[in-house]
C-alpha cells in the first residue's frame, strides 16, 4: 500500500460544543454546537482561506488547531502531530494571530514585547536581537520600536502581533481576521507580507470576511456555516458555481418586505439579498438571464421607487452569498 | 536549565515593569504595611516587653504576604484580561515557569515593605536598629521570601479553579496575619490555633527573621524554622504545579482562556 502523504493540517469529524449560560437568578445552560463534524485537509505550503458568517466556527477551528481548545470529539493534526496529545510539539511549530489589538504588554515597548515573546519561543539568545530588528523592519515599526505599546495605533498593534508570531520562523501560520480594522493601505501591506510568507513556503490558514481578500490571496477556500464545511475549492471553483449567474443591482427607496417576497417568487430570480444603506436599499438579484431581468424587475417594484440599476458578473462574494444565503 | 532560568528572569522583569505601577500592589506593598507599621508601633511601644524589631518583621512580612496574595490570586486572570493568556498557553514555554517568574518579580517588588518597615522604626520613631545576626537574617529572609512566593504560586491556580475560593482567600488576609503573629504575638491567641499557625509559611518566616534579627534563637531553632519554611513552601509549590496543569486543561475544555 502506498503511504498516504501527510498534509500540513488535518481535521477529522471535529465537533466542539460550548456550554452557554443564560439568566442571572435562574441559570440555565444550553449547548452550542460550534463545530459540527468538520473535516478539512490543508496541504503543505498551501494558503488556505476559511470563510463563513459570524458564528460559523472559524475562530473555533483555529483555536482547536492552535491547541487552545480541546475538541469535544474528532481529531486534528498539524504537521502530523495531534493537537491534544502532542500539544507541546505543535506549539513549537505554529504561529498565530487573532485579529485585534489585545494580547500585548502595554507598558512594554514594542521591541521589548518581541524580545519577551522570543524568550517564550526559545529563540536562541544570540539571535534574538537581530531577529527582533529584522521583524520590526518587516512590519515597519522599527522607528517606533522603543515606544510603549499603549501609545500604538490599532494597526501598529496588529502589525506587532504579526511580527510576534514570526519570531520562531513557524512553518504553519494561523491568521484569524488579520486585516480587521486596518486602513486600506495597512491591509494591503499586510496582504503583501502574507503573500511573501506564502512564497517562503509557510503553510497559512487565514480567515476573513473580505471576500476579495480571500480571492486575491488563497489557493483554496473552505466556506463553513454552522460548524460544517458547505463548500471547498479554489476561488475559481467557487466562482464557477455562479458563472451562469449575473447580478442585477437595483437601488430602491422604501421598499417593503411584501415586495421583496414578490420579487423572490419571480421565476428568473435565483436569489435576492437586501442591503440597507441609510435611506435606500440595494437589492442584489442573482439571475441567469442577465440584462433581460432588468425590465421585469423594475416593473415589479412600484413606480418611482427605483434609482440606479446595474448589471454585473457574479463575483466570489455572490458565490458566497448563494452558499450561506445572507450577507454580513 | 539555563533557558528556563532565562525565561523566569525575563518574566520577572516584564512583571516588574507591568505591575510596579499597579495601584493594588502598591497598596499591598506600601500603603497597607505603612498603616500597619505605624499603628502597631503606637499600640505596642509602651509595653514593658516592647521590641521594635518585632514590628519591623511583622510589618515587612505583612506587606510581602499581601502583595503575593493579591498578585498571586490575580496573576492568571490579569493575563486573561489583557488577552495574553492564550498567547502564553499556546507558546511552547512552561506556563508554570512563566507565572513563577512573574510572581518572582512581584516578590522582589514586595521587598519595598521591608525597607518601609525599617524606615518607620528608624526614622519615624527613632529607634536604633541593629540586626544581631546579619548572615542568618539574610538566609532567613531568603527562605521566607521563597516560601511566600510559593504561597503566591499556590493562590494563582486556586483563584481560577474556584472563583469563590479566590474571593475567600482575599478575606483571609487578616486572619493569616493574626495566625502568623505578624500583628501581635500569637501567645494572645487561643491554644487550639497553634497547629494552624504551624502550617503557615508566614508564621515560620516571622520566627526565623525575628530570631535572627534579635539573636535570641539558637541555631537548632533557626534550622527548625528554615526546615518548616522549606516544607510548607515546597508542599504548596507541588500542589500548585499540579493545579496549574488542571487549570490549563480545564480552560481548554471549557473554552475560558479568552474573554471573548
Ligand atoms: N468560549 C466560548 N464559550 C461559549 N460559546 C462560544 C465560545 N467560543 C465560541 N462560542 C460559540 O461558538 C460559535 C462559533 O464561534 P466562532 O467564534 O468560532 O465563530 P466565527 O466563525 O469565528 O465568527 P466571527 O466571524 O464572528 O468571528 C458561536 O455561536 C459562538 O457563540
Ligand atoms: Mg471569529
Amino acid at each position: 500500500m502506498l503511504r498516504r502523504s501527510v498534509g500540513a493540517i488535518e481535521l477529522r469529524d471535529v465537533r466542539r460544543l460550548f456550554r452557554a449560560t443564560t439568566g442571572t437568578l435562574r441559570r440555565h445552560t444550553k449547548e452550542i454546537v460550534a463545530l459540527d463534524g468538520l473535516s478539512l485537509d490543508v496541504g503543505e505550503g498551501e494558503l488556505f482561506g476559511i470563510l463563513g458568517p459570524n458564528g460559523a466556527g472559524k475562530t473555533t477551528t483555529i483555536k482547536v488547531l492552535t491547541t487552545l481548545l480541546i475538541p469535544t470529539s474528532g481529531t486534528a493534526t498539524v504537521m502530523g502531530l495531534d493537537v491534544v496529545r502532542d500539544a507541546k510539539e505543535v506549539r513549537r511549530k505554529i504561529g498565530f494571530v487573532f485579529g485585534g489589538e489585545r494580547g500585548l504588554y502595554y507598558r512594554l515597548s514594542g521591541r521589548d514585547n518581541l524580545r519577551y515573546f522570543a524568550e517564550l519561543y526559545a529563540v536562541p539568545p544570540r539571535e534574538i536581537r537581530s531577529r527582533v530588528e529584522e521583524l520590526l523592519d518587516l512590519v515597519d515599526l522599527r522607528p517606533r520600536g522603543d515606544e510603549r505599546v499603549e501609545g500604538y495605533s490599532r494597526g501598529m498593534k496588529q502589525r506587532l502581533h504579526l511580527a510576534r508570531t514570526l519570531l520562531h520562523r513557524p512553518r504553519v501560520l494561523f491568521l484569524d481576521e488579520p486585516t480587521i480594522g486596518l486602513d486600506p493601505i495597512g491591509a494591503r501591506e499586510l496582504r503583501r507580507i502574507v503573500r511573501q510568507l506564502h512564497e517562503g513556503g509557510a503553510t497559512i490558514v487565514l480567515t476573513t470576511h473580505y471576500l476579495f481578500e480571500a480571492d486575491e490571496l488563497c489557493d483554496r477556500i473552505a466556506v463553513i456555516d454552522k460548524g460544517r464545511a458547505v463548500a471547498l475549492g479554489t476561488p475559481a471553483d467557487l466562482k464557477s458555481n455562479v458563472s451562469d449567474l449575473s447580478v442585477v443591482e437595483l437601488e430602491v427607496f422604501g421598499i417593503d418586505a411584501g415586495t421583496v417576497e414578490r420579487l423572490r417568487a419571480l421565476d428568473f430570480v435565483d436569489s435576492i439579498v437586501v442591503e440597507q444603506r441609510e435611506l435606500r436599499q440595494v437589492l442584489r438579484v442573482q439571475t441567469r438571464i442577465a440584462e433581460r431581468a432588468v425590465a421585469p424587475l423594475i416593473a415589479a417594484v412600484a413606480a418611482g421607487q427605483v434609482g440606479r440599476v446595474a448589471v454585473r458578473e457574479a463575483t466570489l462574494e455572490d458565490a458566497y452569498v448563494r452558499l450561506v444565503g445572507r450577507v454580513e | 536549565m539555563t533557558a528556563a532560568l532565562r525565561l523566569a528572569v525575563q518574566s520577572a522583569w516584564v512583571d516588574f515593569q507591568e505591575v510596579a505601577v499597579n495601584g493594588f500592589l502598591l497598596f499591598g506593598a506600601v500603603w497597607q504595611p505603612f498603616f500597619i507599621g505605624v499603628t502597631t508601633m503606637y499600640m505596642l511601644r509602651h509595653r514593658a516587653d516592647f521590641d521594635p524589631m518585632y514590628v519591623i518583621v511583622g510589618t515587612a512580612l505583612s506587606g510581602i504576604f499581601s502583595t503575593l496574595l493579591f498578585a498571586g490570586s490575580g496573576a492568571i486572570s490579569h493575563e486573561r484580561w489583557i488577552g495574553t493568556l492564550e498567547l502564553l498557553v499556546a507558546s511552547p514555554a512552561s506556563f508554570f515557569l512563566v507565572i513563577g517568574g512573574r510572581l518572582a518579580g512581584t516578590t522582589v517588588f514586595s521587598l519595598l515593605s521591608l525597607l518601609l518597615a525599617y524606615g518607620i522604626a528608624a526614622l519615624l520613631f527613632g529607634y536604633p536598629i541593629a540586626i544581631a545576626e546579619p548572615g542568618w537574617f539574610a538566609i532567613s529572609l531568603l527562605f521566607a521570601v521563597a516560601a511566600l512566593w510559593a504561597t503566591g504560586m499556590f493562590f494563582a491556580p486556586l483563584a481560577i479553579l474556584w472563583r469563590a475560593v479566590g474571593h475567600f482567600l482575599l478575606g483571609l488576609e487578616y486572619p493569616i496575619f493574626a495566625l502568623s503573629g505578624l500583628l501581635f504575638p500569637i501567645l494572645l491567641l487561643p491554644g487550639w490555633t497553634a497547629p494552624i499557625s504551624n502550617i503557615l509559611p508566614p508564621y515560620w518566616a516571622a520566627v526565623a527573621m525575628h530570631g535572627a534579627a534579635r539573636g535570641d534563637l539558637d541555631l537548632p531553632g533557626l534550622l527548625r524554622a528554615w526546615f518548616f519554611l522549606f516544607l510548607t513552601g515546597g508542599a504548596l509549590l507541588l500542589i500548585a504545579k499540579w493545579l496549574f496543569e488542571r487549570v490549563l486543561t480545564r480552560a481548554r475544555r471549557a473554552g475560558t482562556l479568552a474573554l471573548s
